[in-house]
């Protein structure tokens, strides 16, 4: 069980990282629409623009539905339950910006697809953004996953700056992926 | 033909199709686990429906969606370009779509929707 002292670095950490809503473990459908929900309240509460609030919301359900839909497709894999229980997501302001940071564990022979497509991405203006999701808008959907491509480029089209992302290998089965998102 | 109905959950919106009174009405949050599962009885409900609709009537689709999420904004693409056939074997449709004309970035992503589409189509302010 957790220390005292531990408890106390935790929240020591948040504050001084400007982490106003965390979350580590599994991601579910419900989980998300409970922080989303809740990330929503607290962004009204505090009286936040509203274009702000849809586009932090917006990088939110995207970023941790792109996390969910990465675990689903592994759910027949061996390392289902080592990735399912890797992922955890973190929104927070500083100096007036805020952030959607969030960690996930992939398996190694996925970070080249990821890297081409985020390397992509950030080359692209906002012009260039929005024809190419319109483009894959129009292709056809993933019927068995539901999941369209877009998720990415969204983010990247709401946020206001290029997409900050690492990847670390842990060894030769598995690596870390982060990704944060500024707006 | 029977109407259709879904009632709003947290991540899926009020769904209504009246085809007595040719009104297709969608209101909520959009952003399913999985759009396509959510959305594939809409799409045979409309196909159907607009295999029976003679075009004398005139028919009003309202659209009043807070958030939609990727996979759900492809589908309602689809949903769209169902109107959008429509329309052009000459059928009689109207789409009002409703935003919070305030927030700049819903009415860029109405604007976005509907920018491509011939058939009659309005961007309105949302009541809540």
């Amino acid at each position: 069980m957790m220390s005292n002292s531990n408890l106390f670095k935790i929240q020591s950490l948040l504050r001084e990282e400007g982490i106003h809503i965390s979350f580590s473990g599994r991601f579910t459908q419900s989980i998300i629409e409970e922080l989303g929900e809740a990330l929503k309240n607290y962004l009204e509460a505090e009286q936040r623009p509203k274009n702000n609030i849809f586009n932090i919301f917006s990088i939110f359900i995207e970023q941790t539905q792109n996390i969910r839909n990465y675990n689903v497709s592994k759910e027949n894999s061996q390392s289902y339950d080592k990735i399912a229980q890797s992922c955890i997501v973190t929104i927070g302001s500083l100096a007036e910006t805020n952030y959607i940071f969030s960690g996930n564990l992939i398996e190694t022979n996925d970070a080249r697809p990821l890297t081409d497509s985020l390397e992509h991405i950030n080359t692209l203006n906002k012009d260039e953004l929005k024809a190419l999701f319109k483009e894959k808008r129009k292709a056809a959907i993933n019927l068995e996953t539901g999941s369209a491509g877009l998720g990415l480029i969204d983010i990247a089209r709401k946020a206001s700056a290029p997409l900050d992302y690492s990847i670390t290998k842990i060894d030769d089965a598995f690596s870390y992926f982060t990704l944060k998102v500024l707006v | 033909m029977k109407g259709f109905m879904i009632e709003s959950s947290k991540s899926t919106p009020e769904v209504t199709f009246d085809p007595d009174n040719h009104f297709i009405y969608i209101k909520g949050q959009s952003y399913p686990e999985n759009a396509y599962k959510f959305y594939e009885p809409l799409f045979q409900w409309v196909d159907h429906y607009f295999e029976e609709l003679k075009n004398e009537f005139n028919v009003t689709i309202n659209f009043e969606l807070s958030y939609i999420n990727t996979s759900s904004s492809k589908c309602l693409m689809m949903l769209l370009d169902k109107f959008e056939e429509a329309h052009c074997a000459g059928k009689s449709l109207t789409l009002n779509w409703y935003c919070d004309l305030e927030n700049e970035s819903e009415v860029e992503c109405a604007e976005e929707f509907l920018e491509d589409l011939t058939l009659p189509k309005y961007i309105l302010q949302r009541v809540d």
